[in-house]
């Protein structure tokens, strides 16, 4: 067998290193294929939790790491069941797949179709080396390369003289996944490495859906799905996300948030599960952090009545990105290689004198993602559904919070940063299409929903 | 409401629509690329990446290296750096140049393995491994 389908392979660990927690009966509406998918979701935070922690205390990377992740697996369970004994969850998630009856088959049908036609795009375009990621090369394949080679993170490669442009103080999610991979396969397969823009954009797509479903009549979720799905997948061939950590922090984000749309949202297994994903969106890239950060704070804002009581919300929502962060942060430190995260600027300085070459150049830049249809076309969909639900705010106010954080990001460059916004803006701006699709998503249910609160 | 849905379902497949024309088709979509960046907005890349990979079963590991370009251009050695690090694993890179700043000529001739990237010229001191249109790759005599 060739290493690049080894590799590919090697993806199972997840959802079997997940499977305890999502096999919960609170989890059973969102339907199999969405809990397989949150289970690799959540299996891959915990693999790569347990990676960092291993490497922390100076331990070999083997076979110990994932057994260790399944044995968090099967604690995050216990917990589970001690919140909510079976059959008394107090905000059970709404089974929605009745409703089909009374809606469109059609529609769902048509739904499916253009979100199957998007997938099979990014993976044409990912086969075709169209989409490839220069980063691949760059940074994310070679630390994942060196990583599996040395079986832990590789403080002294960080570390060396000629190789700053590593990002060292990157999260470390996506390279432990990649070398992991690379440890089962026995080599690094740089063309399977590409295969994970389309992998990630279907397990979104599936987790999306699956989820969306237990809120509100499957016909609204499939057509929520393709506006994401379709919007993800052609933002992501213009600006080259196959093989970088884009396709990552996506799913993580993307599946966090539509978690806590649904009524499911008070419950503290949902709001569990939740955290476990924002914990891999902040473990995947930098901007995942305040993404964190953003869906927490508004989460406890706007959704009082679900998020009771507040202090367990807010601690199932933040621990797992506190603890992940705080084992990465804490490896960099002891091993003297960095002591946070770094902009390219100083944080309190502002240039503002830039601000109209980084407005110009961001609208470039998404005109160049296929003329900004990916977000004109959320955008348009969200103005059309008139006012936005009170649902909506948390999509909206957390797409309003990411956009002003990267505007601030870009404002802190203390040289024009035109350049780095050409490469860069599309593809960090691409979770805000996400968001207003899911606000749209929202807007719809107001009218016309049937499920519980 | 309803507009809005019909939107969202039109705008959706226009997404999708833009997603397949956006593929490269005039490169033929069922011919295998030869690099993972042939059809990329990084396909200028394509060259070193036959060239290190052909490499790789040519330098034994633990070997030093050093790739450069022909005609010398600062800022693409700066790259090529990072590529061969990323496609020679377990030898040791000699950057042909640093932040577009080339490297000393003698720093250079410590490398056993030279890695050039188009057209270059046989010269005393070293002997030739393997050429191919991409570029070709020299030992040096010790």
């Amino acid at each position: 067998m060739r290493p690049g389908w080894i590799w590919l392979a090697s993806f199972a660990v997840y959802p079997i290193v997940g499977a305890p927690l999502l096999k919960h009966p609170v989890f059973r509406p969102f339907g199999l294929g969405a809990r397989v998918v949150l289970a690799a979701g959540c299996g891959a935070v915990l693999v790569s939790l347990t990676m960092t922690t291993f490497a922390l205390a100076g331990w070999q990377w083997g076979p110990l790491p994932v057994l260790a992740s399944i044995a968090l697996a099967v604690a995050l369970r216990g917990l589970v069941r001690g919140l909510i004994p079976e059959g008394s969850d107090p905000s059970p998630a709404h089974d929605a797949r009745g409703d089909s009856r009374r809606e469109g088959r059609s529609g769902i049908w048509i739904a499916h179709a253009v979100t199957a036609t998007s997938l099979l795009a990014a993976l044409a375009a990912t086969v075709a080396a169209r989409s490839t990621s220069p980063d691949l090369l760059l940074f994310w394949g070679p630390k994942a390369q060196q990583f599996a080679t040395v079986r832990t993170i590789d403080a002294a490669y960080l570390g060396a003289p000629n190789l700053e442009y590593l990002h060292t103080y990157y999260p470390p999610l996506v390279t432990n996944v990649f070398a992991l991979g690379a440890m089962i396969a026995g080599r690094f397969p740089w063309g399977a490495a590409t295969l994970t823009f389309p992998l990630f954009l279907t397990a979104t797509a599936v987790a999306l859906f699956g989820t969306l479903r237990t809120a509100r009549a499957p016909a609204a979720a499939a057509l929520a799905t393709a506006l994401t799905t379709s919007a993800l997948a052609l933002v992501g061939i213009h600006s080259s996300v196959a093989g970088n950590a884009e396709p990552f922090l996506l799913f993580f984000e993307i599946t966090a948030i539509a978690l806590l749309l649904t009524p499911a949202a008070g419950s503290g297994a949902v709001q569990l599960l939740a955290g476990c994903l924002l914990a891999g969106a902040a473990s995947a890239k930098v901007e995942g952090l305040p993404f964190v950060l953003a869906v927490t704070v508004l989460f406890l804002l706007l959704e009082r009545k679900r998020a009771r009581p507040a202090g367990r919300s807010a601690l199932f929502l933040i621990a797992p990105t506190l603890l992940s962060s705080g084992v990465w942060l804490a490896f960099g430190a002891t091993r003297k290689i960095f002591y946070g995260y770094r902009g390219y600027g100083h944080v309190s300085e502002f240039h503002w004198d830039h601000a109209p070459a980084i407005f110009y150049a961001i609208g470039r830049a998404l005109w160049q993602s296929g003329h900004a249809l990916p977000f004109a076309i959320p955008l348009l969909v969200v103005a059309l559904a008139g006012r936005p639900s009170r649902k909506a705010l948390l999509p909206l106010g957390v797409a309003a919070g990411m956009a002003a954080f990267l505007l601030l990001t870009y404002l802190q460059s203390s040289s024009n940063p035109s350049l780095w916004i050409s490469w860069s803006a599309a593809r960090v701006f691409s979770p805000i299409a996400a968001l207003l699709a899911l606000a749209a998503w929202c807007s719809w249910d107001r009218r016309t929903a049937s499920g519980p609160p | 409401m309803r507009r809005a849905v019909l939107a969202a379902l039109a705008g959706s497949a226009v997404l999708a629509g833009f997603a397949i024309a956006a593929l490269p088709f005039s490169r033929g979509l069922l011919r295998v690329p030869r690099t993972p960046y042939d059809a990329s907005e990084a396909a200028f890349t394509a060259p070193a990446w036959i060239l290190l990979e052909r490499a790789e079963s040519l330098i034994p590991r633990d070997s030093s290296v050093v790739a450069r370009v022909e005609p010398a251009d600062a800022n693409t050695d700066m790259f090529l750096h990072r590529f061969a690090v990323a496609l020679l694993p377990g030898r040791k890179i000699v950057a042909a140049a640093l932040w577009g700043v080339p490297t000393a000529p003698d720093l250079l001739a410590e490398a056993e393995f030279e890695i050039v990237v188009g057209a270059t010229r046989s010269s005393p001191g070293r002997r030739l491994v393997l050429s191919t249109p991409e570029g070709s790759i020299w030992k040096r005599d010790r």
